[in-house]
């Protein structure tokens, strides 16, 4: 398995928001609910994780309840990768 | 019976019924065939003799089908080969027709009919010359030829599956005047070549055998503004049903459960379309459960896909895969769209789709003349139209429009 790099997920996560006509902001610690960044935002962005990977990724919802900000997605996705 | 002395244009050949060959089959008998003229051998001599028959396409039977067939009385036949014999033998039902179902559910069923109940088409009809591009057997293909084989004043222009890329050249050098397809084959028409689509002298255009959608009947409307355009919901279970020729997707409401001697009933129970039909295959009659999903929509009764693969269920909010494919194809730089779904963690299932952008966005690489249209342009277009979880996420661009041998894409 593939793994990506913090700014490739980044790029995953602009190109996300800009498929929703918003912009990401280049702080990591902008804050996910005042960006627009919803739960179907981190799916898509786990889907394309996936096709870049070539793998599936598994995580379920509690262990999203302390993601808050940009970096707290980055993070995590690179979190996933490792395991 | 008498065999109505029409043309027939098969394989580059002009000729009639009377013409063919007979092809000495035994009864009963699976013809699986490589050519419609062979196809057409096999239905000559069910007409004349009753055969017990089944004809298909070679390539719609694997090996599994195939003995089991034979296990079931039929002798496997291959024109121009040596016939493999039943593997266990009984009595043939004289003029029982069988029709395989397009399997697109699973394994393909055997539904017994007749010419009879295949004849769908009984009264005068204005003389044209009928294209049958469908795979030989199917029920589609069943209504052309019968068509043909007993009303006088309908000829046929059969397209061979290599020909179906340059269809509209052989239609418009044979004068075919109606023109029966699926939603994705009049698609692929208008994709590839519009210029040469526009010379056949059609006056006539059906489809079905997939969910219509208002976006190829506007375009269709827009290229023959004089043709009379219409839908037909059909299947091998319950025969043709439904026809509408009002140029709008979907039925009228008020058709449901009303009845009439010699015509089916509709009905919904849930969201499911049920079908009471005079032209059902053997065994079927009373209310048949189609397996097709339907949406009342205002007045209209439309249906948007198969029960089992139409809903998708995103984090609890379902939506229509078919609904979500009809605004991907409303979309002026969209010449077709399959929509599905893809699992995700988080929310079980997430929209995603394929799509086929038009000539002229292709060319241009703009819709509308001024944006490109793109991953992010689509998804804007479905956000104004759809719930947010029915956008579609992911959007994957294809070169060409995937058809299968049934003409669809299994949308």
């Amino acid at each position: 398995m593939s793994q990506l790099t913090r700014e490739h997920i980044r790029d995953l996560m602009g190109q996300v928001m800009k498929a929703q006509g918003k912009t990401l902001p280049d702080s990591d610690d902008a804050d996910l609910r005042e960006i627009g960044f919803r739960s179907l935002d981190f799916s898509e962005l786990a889907l394309r994780v996936e096709d870049e990977i070539g793998e599936e990724l598994n995580f379920d919802a509690p262990g999203l309840r302390q993601i808050a900000t940009v970096g707290d997605v980055l993070d995590f996705i690179e979190r996933l990768q490792t395991l | 019976m008498t065999l109505a002395a029409n043309r027939i244009v098969v394989g580059g050949a002009e000729l009639t019924w009377d013409d063919l060959p007979g092809l000495g089959l035994p009864s009963p008998a699976a013809v699986l065939v490589e050519s419609g003229a062979d196809a057409l051998a096999a239905v000559r001599e069910h007409a004349l003799r009753g055969t017990e028959l089944l004809v298909a396409a070679a390539s719609r039977i694997d090996e599994g089908l195939r003995e089991e067939l034979r296990a079931d009385g039929f002798a496997v036949v291959r024109p121009g080969g040596e016939p493999l014999a039943p593997t266990s033998r009984r009595e043939p039902e004289p003029d029982r027709l069988w029709l395989l179902t397009s399997g697109s559910t699973g394994r393909p069923k055997r539904i017994g009919h007749t010419l009879g109940s295949l004849t769908t088409v009984r009264g005068p009809q204005a003389p044209r010359v009928w294209l049958c591009p469908y795979s030989p057997g199917t029920y589609a293909w069943w209504q052309v030829v019968t068509l043909s084989l007993t009303q006088p004043g309908q000829d046929i222009v059969v397209i061979e599956p290599a020909e179906l890329e340059i269809w509209p050249g052989i239609a418009a050098a044979h004068g075919v005047t109606a023109a029966s397809g699926t939603p994705t084959f009049w698609r692929q028409a208008i994709y590839r070549d519009l210029q040469a689509l526009t010379q056949v002298p059609l006056a006539q255009i059906t489809l079905g055998g997939e969910p219509v959608d208002q976006a190829i009947l506007d375009q269709l409307r827009g290229i023959f503004p004089t043709t009379r355009i219409s839908w037909i919901y059909a299947s091998s279970e319950v025969g043709a049903s439904i026809v509408v020729h009002d140029g709008r997707a979907g039925f009228p409401r008020e058709w449901l459960d009303r009845s009439a001697p010699d015509r089916p009933t509709i009905s919904v129970d849930g969201d499911e379309l049920v079908i009471t039909s005079p032209f059902h295959g053997a065994g079927l009659d009373g209310p048949v459960h189609t397996g097709d999903r339907v949406e009342i929509v205002d007045d209209r009764v439309v249906i948007t896909g198969r029960l089992d693969s139409d809903e998708i269920n995103v984090g609890g909010s379902k939506i229509s895969a078919g609904v979500v494919r009809n605004v991907l194809q409303s979309h002026p730089a969209v010449a077709w769209a399959r929509v599905t779904s893809r699992r995700s963690p988080l929310v079980g299932r997430m929209v995603v789709a394929e799509v086929v952008l038009t000539a002229e966005a292709r060319s241009t690489g703009a819709g509308n003349g001024t944006a490109p249209v793109d991953n992010a342009a689509l998804v804007g277009w479905c956000a104004t139209r759809l719930p947010d979880y029915g956008v579609p996420r992911l959007i994957r661009f294809l070169d060409e429009i995937p058809a299968k041998e049934t003409l669809k894409s299994d949308v």
